[in-house]
Protein backbone atom coordinates (compact mmCIF):
# COMPACT_ATOMS: atom_id res chain seq x y z
CA UNK A 1 0.00 0.00 0.00
CA UNK A 2 1.76 3.47 -0.91
CA UNK A 3 2.35 5.73 1.46
CA UNK A 4 -0.19 8.50 0.23
CA UNK A 5 -3.21 5.67 0.02
CA UNK A 6 -2.17 4.63 3.49
CA UNK A 7 -3.04 9.04 4.88
CA UNK A 8 -6.33 9.16 2.53
CA UNK A 9 -7.26 5.92 4.73
CA UNK A 10 -6.58 7.35 7.89
CA UNK A 11 -8.65 10.83 6.69
CA UNK A 12 -11.64 8.92 5.51
CA UNK A 13 -11.25 6.88 8.63
CA UNK A 14 -11.10 10.13 10.84
CA UNK A 15 -13.99 11.96 8.88
CA UNK A 16 -16.11 8.99 8.98
CA UNK A 17 -20.17 9.76 10.26
CA UNK A 18 -22.64 7.57 10.64
CA UNK A 19 -25.01 7.51 7.47
CA UNK A 20 -28.28 6.20 7.00
CA UNK A 21 -28.60 4.17 3.80
CA UNK A 22 -30.34 5.04 0.80
CA UNK A 23 -33.47 2.54 0.94
CA UNK A 24 -35.76 1.95 -1.79
CA UNK A 25 -38.42 2.34 0.19
CA UNK A 26 -37.44 5.24 1.85
CA UNK A 27 -37.24 7.05 -1.60
CA UNK A 28 -40.46 5.89 -2.39
CA UNK A 29 -41.83 7.45 0.74
CA UNK A 30 -40.70 10.77 -0.20
CA UNK A 31 -41.68 11.08 -3.73
CA UNK A 32 -45.02 9.47 -2.31
CA UNK A 33 -45.58 12.58 -0.01
CA UNK A 34 -44.79 14.74 -3.03
CA UNK A 35 -46.94 13.41 -5.02
CA UNK A 36 -49.29 13.58 -2.71
CA UNK A 37 -48.39 17.35 -1.45
CA UNK A 38 -48.73 18.29 -5.10
CA UNK A 39 -52.15 16.65 -5.58
CA UNK A 40 -53.62 18.32 -2.50
CA UNK A 41 -52.47 21.78 -2.99
CA UNK A 42 -53.36 21.51 -6.46
CA UNK A 43 -56.74 20.71 -5.68
CA UNK A 44 -56.44 23.81 -3.30
CA UNK A 45 -55.60 25.81 -5.74
CA UNK A 46 -57.63 24.85 -8.69
CA UNK A 47 -60.49 22.50 -7.18
CA UNK A 48 -61.62 19.97 -9.21
CA UNK A 49 -63.42 18.89 -12.34
CA UNK A 50 -67.50 19.21 -11.66
CA UNK A 51 -68.03 15.93 -12.94
CA UNK A 52 -65.57 14.39 -10.16
CA UNK A 53 -67.31 15.76 -7.54
CA UNK A 54 -70.52 14.02 -8.76
CA UNK A 55 -68.91 11.40 -9.25
CA UNK A 56 -69.48 10.90 -12.95
CA UNK A 57 -65.77 10.04 -14.55
CA UNK A 58 -65.24 10.15 -18.23
CA UNK A 59 -63.34 7.11 -19.55
CA UNK A 60 -60.87 9.02 -21.68
CA UNK A 61 -60.34 10.59 -18.13
CA UNK A 62 -60.23 7.21 -15.80
CA UNK A 63 -57.98 5.66 -18.79
CA UNK A 64 -55.40 9.01 -18.76
CA UNK A 65 -55.67 9.39 -15.16
CA UNK A 66 -54.55 5.65 -14.88
CA UNK A 67 -51.42 5.86 -17.12
CA UNK A 68 -49.84 8.99 -15.40
CA UNK A 69 -49.84 7.38 -12.45
CA UNK A 70 -48.41 4.45 -13.82
CA UNK A 71 -45.64 6.64 -15.35
CA UNK A 72 -45.01 8.38 -12.39
CA UNK A 73 -44.78 5.41 -10.14
CA UNK A 74 -41.91 3.34 -12.87
CA UNK A 75 -40.15 6.51 -13.32
CA UNK A 76 -39.92 7.12 -9.55
CA UNK A 77 -39.05 3.42 -8.79
CA UNK A 78 -36.87 3.93 -11.67
CA UNK A 79 -35.07 6.83 -10.00
CA UNK A 80 -34.56 5.50 -6.60
CA UNK A 81 -33.07 2.47 -8.12
CA UNK A 82 -30.73 4.98 -10.04
CA UNK A 83 -29.35 6.50 -6.90
CA UNK A 84 -28.51 3.27 -5.13
CA UNK A 85 -25.77 1.54 -8.17
CA UNK A 86 -24.68 -1.66 -8.76
CA UNK A 87 -23.19 -3.37 -11.65
CA UNK A 88 -26.23 -4.95 -13.97
CA UNK A 89 -28.80 -2.60 -12.35
CA UNK A 90 -31.02 -2.53 -15.47
CA UNK A 91 -34.41 -0.66 -15.12
CA UNK A 92 -36.79 -0.98 -18.00
CA UNK A 93 -39.91 -0.44 -16.48
CA UNK A 94 -40.09 3.33 -16.77
CA UNK A 95 -39.26 2.14 -20.69
CA UNK A 96 -42.21 0.34 -21.00
CA UNK A 97 -45.18 2.55 -19.06
CA UNK A 98 -43.60 5.73 -21.10
CA UNK A 99 -44.56 3.41 -24.20
CA UNK A 100 -47.80 3.04 -23.43
CA UNK A 101 -48.43 6.59 -21.66
CA UNK A 102 -47.18 7.57 -25.78
CA UNK A 103 -50.66 5.92 -26.88
CA UNK A 104 -52.34 8.63 -25.58
CA UNK A 105 -50.52 11.41 -27.85
CA UNK A 106 -50.39 9.21 -30.47
CA UNK A 107 -54.01 8.63 -30.37
CA UNK A 108 -54.54 12.31 -30.20
CA UNK A 109 -52.73 13.00 -33.33
CA UNK A 110 -54.35 10.31 -35.26
CA UNK A 111 -58.10 12.05 -34.03
CA UNK A 112 -56.73 15.78 -34.71
CA UNK A 113 -55.46 14.45 -38.37
CA UNK A 114 -58.84 12.27 -39.05
CA UNK A 115 -61.05 15.69 -37.56
CA UNK A 116 -59.20 18.19 -39.23
CA UNK A 117 -61.53 20.87 -40.80
CA UNK A 118 -64.19 19.21 -38.58
CA UNK A 119 -64.17 19.88 -35.04
CA UNK A 120 -60.18 18.83 -35.08
CA UNK A 121 -58.46 22.30 -34.53
CA UNK A 122 -60.37 22.90 -31.45
CA UNK A 123 -58.11 21.20 -29.06
CA UNK A 124 -54.99 23.17 -29.87
CA UNK A 125 -56.68 25.78 -28.19
CA UNK A 126 -55.32 28.31 -25.41
CA UNK A 127 -56.71 25.74 -22.85
CA UNK A 128 -53.84 23.54 -23.68
CA UNK A 129 -51.06 25.65 -22.89
CA UNK A 130 -53.02 26.45 -19.77
CA UNK A 131 -52.68 22.66 -18.83
CA UNK A 132 -49.24 22.44 -20.24
CA UNK A 133 -47.86 25.15 -17.95
CA UNK A 134 -49.89 24.02 -14.90
CA UNK A 135 -48.69 20.34 -15.56
CA UNK A 136 -45.27 21.06 -15.37
CA UNK A 137 -45.53 24.00 -12.48
CA UNK A 138 -47.49 21.33 -10.78
CA UNK A 139 -44.75 18.35 -10.94
CA UNK A 140 -41.86 20.86 -9.79
CA UNK A 141 -42.37 19.65 -5.72
CA UNK A 142 -41.63 16.06 -6.93
CA UNK A 143 -38.84 17.11 -9.09
CA UNK A 144 -36.81 18.84 -6.20
CA UNK A 145 -37.47 15.98 -4.02
CA UNK A 146 -36.15 13.52 -6.46
CA UNK A 147 -32.92 15.92 -7.72
CA UNK A 148 -32.41 16.03 -3.56
CA UNK A 149 -32.51 11.95 -3.35
CA UNK A 150 -30.60 11.18 -6.31
CA UNK A 151 -27.74 13.86 -4.99
CA UNK A 152 -27.34 11.94 -1.63
CA UNK A 153 -27.32 9.16 -4.07
CA UNK A 154 -24.70 7.79 -6.86
CA UNK A 155 -26.30 7.61 -9.96
CA UNK A 156 -23.70 6.21 -12.47
CA UNK A 157 -26.14 7.90 -15.70
CA UNK A 158 -27.28 10.89 -15.07
CA UNK A 159 -28.75 12.00 -18.11
CA UNK A 160 -30.93 8.94 -17.91
CA UNK A 161 -31.86 9.64 -14.26
CA UNK A 162 -32.65 13.17 -15.23
CA UNK A 163 -34.78 11.98 -17.85
CA UNK A 164 -36.33 9.48 -15.67
CA UNK A 165 -36.82 12.66 -12.71
CA UNK A 166 -38.40 14.78 -15.82
CA UNK A 167 -40.66 11.88 -16.38
CA UNK A 168 -41.69 11.20 -13.14
CA UNK A 169 -42.40 15.45 -11.92
CA UNK A 170 -44.03 15.72 -15.60
CA UNK A 171 -46.48 13.03 -14.80
CA UNK A 172 -47.55 13.10 -11.42
CA UNK A 173 -47.88 16.97 -12.15
CA UNK A 174 -49.98 16.34 -14.79
CA UNK A 175 -51.83 13.71 -13.23
CA UNK A 176 -52.74 16.40 -10.34
CA UNK A 177 -53.75 19.10 -12.82
CA UNK A 178 -56.37 16.65 -14.85
CA UNK A 179 -57.97 16.52 -11.93
CA UNK A 180 -58.75 19.84 -12.13
CA UNK A 181 -58.95 20.04 -15.92
CA UNK A 182 -62.69 20.36 -17.14
CA UNK A 183 -61.70 18.84 -20.71
CA UNK A 184 -62.24 15.22 -21.78
CA UNK A 185 -61.64 14.72 -25.27
CA UNK A 186 -58.64 12.11 -26.28
CA UNK A 187 -56.77 15.31 -28.45
CA UNK A 188 -57.00 17.53 -25.85
CA UNK A 189 -55.29 15.04 -22.99
CA UNK A 190 -53.17 12.99 -25.33
CA UNK A 191 -51.64 16.68 -26.79
CA UNK A 192 -51.48 18.91 -23.74
CA UNK A 193 -51.21 16.67 -21.34
CA UNK A 194 -49.42 14.23 -22.63
CA UNK A 195 -47.09 17.20 -24.06
CA UNK A 196 -46.63 18.13 -20.61
CA UNK A 197 -44.55 15.14 -19.47
CA UNK A 198 -42.75 15.45 -22.62
CA UNK A 199 -41.55 18.95 -21.94
CA UNK A 200 -40.76 18.16 -18.28
CA UNK A 201 -38.91 14.72 -19.37
CA UNK A 202 -36.84 17.34 -21.90
CA UNK A 203 -36.38 19.45 -18.95
CA UNK A 204 -35.10 17.28 -16.81
CA UNK A 205 -32.46 15.57 -19.62
CA UNK A 206 -31.20 18.77 -19.70
CA UNK A 207 -31.36 20.45 -16.23
CA UNK A 208 -30.67 17.69 -13.94
CA UNK A 209 -27.55 15.75 -14.67
CA UNK A 210 -25.54 18.75 -13.91
CA UNK A 211 -26.88 19.04 -10.60
CA UNK A 212 -26.73 15.13 -9.54
CA UNK A 213 -23.14 14.77 -11.40
CA UNK A 214 -20.71 13.65 -8.60
CA UNK B 1 -6.23 -11.82 1.08
CA UNK B 2 -9.43 -10.56 -0.16
CA UNK B 3 -12.63 -10.64 2.09
CA UNK B 4 -15.34 -12.54 0.88
CA UNK B 5 -18.68 -10.75 -0.39
CA UNK B 6 -20.71 -11.21 3.13
CA UNK B 7 -17.80 -10.14 5.23
CA UNK B 8 -17.63 -6.82 3.08
CA UNK B 9 -21.40 -6.27 3.02
CA UNK B 10 -21.16 -6.72 7.43
CA UNK B 11 -17.73 -4.11 7.35
CA UNK B 12 -20.32 -1.50 4.84
CA UNK B 13 -22.82 -1.76 7.14
CA UNK B 14 -20.77 -1.29 10.05
CA UNK B 15 -19.37 1.64 8.39
CA UNK B 16 -22.41 3.06 7.67
CA UNK B 17 -23.18 3.39 11.54
CA UNK B 18 -20.00 4.40 12.03
CA UNK B 19 -17.64 1.51 13.13
CA UNK B 20 -14.21 3.37 12.28
CA UNK B 21 -12.33 -0.02 12.82
CA UNK B 22 -14.37 -1.82 10.30
CA UNK B 23 -14.24 1.32 8.19
CA UNK B 24 -10.20 0.99 8.25
CA UNK B 25 -10.41 -2.58 6.85
CA UNK B 26 -13.11 -2.06 4.55
CA UNK B 27 -11.39 0.86 2.75
CA UNK B 28 -7.94 -1.47 2.50
CA UNK B 29 -9.80 -4.59 1.05
CA UNK B 30 -11.76 -2.07 -1.41
CA UNK B 31 -8.19 -0.46 -2.65
CA UNK B 32 -6.25 -3.50 -3.01
CA UNK B 33 -9.51 -4.80 -4.85
CA UNK B 34 -9.84 -1.43 -6.95
CA UNK B 35 -5.58 -1.56 -8.02
CA UNK B 36 -6.63 -4.64 -9.05
CA UNK B 37 -9.86 -3.46 -11.60
CA UNK B 38 -7.80 -0.71 -12.82
CA UNK B 39 -4.68 -2.01 -13.38
CA UNK B 40 -5.71 -3.40 -17.14
CA UNK B 41 -7.74 -0.50 -17.44
CA UNK B 42 -5.52 2.60 -16.75
CA UNK B 43 -1.73 3.84 -17.44
CA UNK B 44 -0.05 2.24 -14.35
CA UNK B 45 1.29 5.69 -13.50
CA UNK B 46 -2.55 7.27 -13.23
CA UNK B 47 -3.10 3.82 -11.18
CA UNK B 48 -2.43 5.91 -7.50
CA UNK B 49 -4.94 8.31 -8.45
CA UNK B 50 -7.64 6.74 -9.85
CA UNK B 51 -7.62 4.44 -6.71
CA UNK B 52 -7.69 7.44 -4.48
CA UNK B 53 -10.61 9.36 -6.08
CA UNK B 54 -12.70 6.25 -6.06
CA UNK B 55 -11.74 5.62 -2.62
CA UNK B 56 -12.69 9.33 -2.20
CA UNK B 57 -16.07 8.52 -4.20
CA UNK B 58 -16.52 5.71 -1.89
CA UNK B 59 -16.57 7.97 1.37
CA UNK B 60 -18.78 10.84 -0.16
CA UNK B 61 -21.49 8.14 -1.43
CA UNK B 62 -21.25 5.67 1.31
CA UNK B 63 -25.23 6.24 2.03
CA UNK B 64 -25.57 4.97 -1.40
CA UNK B 65 -24.99 1.40 -0.52
CA UNK B 66 -28.05 -0.49 0.61
CA UNK B 67 -26.36 -3.25 3.16
CA UNK B 68 -29.40 -5.43 2.28
CA UNK B 69 -27.43 -6.22 -1.33
CA UNK B 70 -23.87 -7.62 -2.67
CA UNK B 71 -21.20 -4.65 -1.61
CA UNK B 72 -19.08 -5.66 -4.70
CA UNK B 73 -21.52 -4.77 -7.80
CA UNK B 74 -21.71 -1.19 -5.76
CA UNK B 75 -18.08 -0.97 -5.29
CA UNK B 76 -17.85 -2.30 -9.35
CA UNK B 77 -20.32 0.64 -10.65
CA UNK B 78 -18.37 3.22 -8.45
CA UNK B 79 -15.23 1.92 -9.88
CA UNK B 80 -16.49 1.98 -13.10
CA UNK B 81 -18.20 5.45 -13.40
CA UNK B 82 -14.70 7.06 -11.51
CA UNK B 83 -12.86 5.41 -14.65
CA UNK B 84 -15.44 6.39 -17.16
CA UNK B 85 -14.80 9.84 -15.74
CA UNK B 86 -11.11 9.72 -16.25
CA UNK B 87 -11.89 8.30 -19.59
CA UNK B 88 -13.50 11.24 -20.52
CA UNK B 89 -11.21 13.48 -18.70
CA UNK B 90 -8.39 12.02 -21.49
CA UNK B 91 -10.60 12.35 -24.32
CA UNK B 92 -11.36 15.79 -23.79
CA UNK B 93 -7.55 16.10 -23.22
CA UNK B 94 -6.54 14.64 -26.38
CA UNK B 95 -9.34 16.13 -28.33
CA UNK B 96 -7.85 19.67 -26.93
CA UNK B 97 -4.23 18.08 -28.44
CA UNK B 98 -5.49 17.24 -31.57
CA UNK B 99 -6.89 20.79 -32.54
CA UNK B 100 -3.55 22.26 -31.56
CA UNK B 101 -2.08 19.65 -33.81
CA UNK B 102 -4.36 20.35 -36.62
CA UNK B 103 -3.61 23.75 -36.75
CA UNK B 104 0.23 23.43 -35.86
CA UNK B 105 2.04 20.29 -36.90
CA UNK B 106 4.23 19.02 -34.12
CA UNK B 107 6.81 15.89 -33.41
CA UNK B 108 6.15 15.66 -29.64
CA UNK B 109 5.00 12.45 -28.98
CA UNK B 110 1.50 11.82 -28.25
CA UNK B 111 1.40 9.51 -25.45
CA UNK B 112 -1.59 10.85 -23.21
CA UNK B 113 -2.56 7.58 -21.81
CA UNK B 114 -2.23 3.81 -22.02
CA UNK B 115 -5.56 2.51 -22.11
CA UNK B 116 -5.77 -1.37 -22.58
CA UNK B 117 -9.43 -1.91 -24.06
CA UNK B 118 -8.78 -5.02 -25.88
CA UNK B 119 -12.58 -6.30 -25.15
CA UNK B 120 -13.91 -2.74 -26.42
CA UNK B 121 -11.35 -2.61 -28.97
CA UNK B 122 -13.74 -4.93 -30.63
CA UNK B 123 -16.15 -3.02 -31.68
CA UNK B 124 -14.49 -0.20 -33.08
CA UNK B 125 -12.84 -0.13 -37.02
CA UNK B 126 -9.42 -1.76 -37.55
CA UNK B 127 -8.14 1.64 -38.87
CA UNK B 128 -9.41 3.28 -35.36
CA UNK B 129 -7.85 0.65 -33.25
CA UNK B 130 -4.16 1.19 -35.22
CA UNK B 131 -4.36 4.62 -34.81
CA UNK B 132 -5.32 4.73 -31.12
CA UNK B 133 -2.51 1.99 -30.26
CA UNK B 134 0.15 3.37 -32.48
CA UNK B 135 -0.26 6.80 -31.03
CA UNK B 136 -2.21 5.99 -27.92
CA UNK B 137 -0.79 2.87 -26.41
CA UNK B 138 2.67 2.68 -28.20
CA UNK B 139 3.11 6.11 -27.69
CA UNK B 140 4.59 6.96 -31.29
CA UNK B 141 4.26 10.57 -32.68
CA UNK B 142 0.86 10.96 -35.50
CA UNK B 143 3.84 11.33 -38.39
CA UNK B 144 5.75 7.83 -37.05
CA UNK B 145 1.76 6.30 -36.59
CA UNK B 146 1.72 7.24 -40.52
CA UNK B 147 4.15 5.96 -41.57
CA UNK B 148 3.83 2.42 -39.51
CA UNK B 149 0.20 2.00 -40.61
CA UNK B 150 -0.12 3.13 -44.48
CA UNK B 151 -2.31 5.84 -42.99
CA UNK B 152 -2.17 9.49 -43.64
CA UNK B 153 -1.26 11.99 -40.80
CA UNK B 154 -4.90 13.95 -40.78
CA UNK B 155 -6.28 9.92 -41.05
CA UNK B 156 -4.86 8.84 -38.11
CA UNK B 157 -5.79 11.81 -36.33
CA UNK B 158 -9.49 11.80 -37.18
CA UNK B 159 -9.59 7.89 -36.28
CA UNK B 160 -8.09 8.25 -32.96
CA UNK B 161 -10.55 11.35 -32.44
CA UNK B 162 -13.45 9.52 -33.67
CA UNK B 163 -12.13 5.90 -31.99
CA UNK B 164 -11.79 7.70 -28.26
CA UNK B 165 -15.33 9.27 -28.88
CA UNK B 166 -16.78 5.73 -29.74
CA UNK B 167 -14.90 4.39 -26.90
CA UNK B 168 -16.34 6.73 -24.31
CA UNK B 169 -19.53 6.27 -25.44
CA UNK B 170 -19.32 2.15 -25.37
CA UNK B 171 -18.38 2.23 -21.65
CA UNK B 172 -20.94 4.27 -20.76
CA UNK B 173 -23.21 1.70 -22.54
CA UNK B 174 -21.87 -1.11 -20.86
Amino acid sequence: MSRDNSLLIDRLVADLVPVPPLTRNGGLLRAGLAALATIASTIMVSGVRPELGAGKVGAVFLLASGLFLVLAYAAIYGVIQSSRPRVGNRQSGWLWASAMAALLPAGALVTLVLAWGGHGGAALDREGWRCLGAGLLAGLVTGAVLVVWLRRGAPTSPVRAGLMTGIASGSIGIFAFGLSCPHDSLAHIGLWHGGAVLASALLGRFVVPPLIRW
Amino acid sequence: MMADEVSLARLAGLAQQGDREAYRVLLQTCQTWLRRYFARRINPCQLDDLVQDTLLSLHRKLASYDPARAFLPWLAAIARYRWVDHLRRIYRASEVDLEAEFEAPSDEPGIAARISLERLFTYLPSSQVTAIELVKIEGLSVSEASRASGQSESLIKVNIHRGLKRLAALIQET
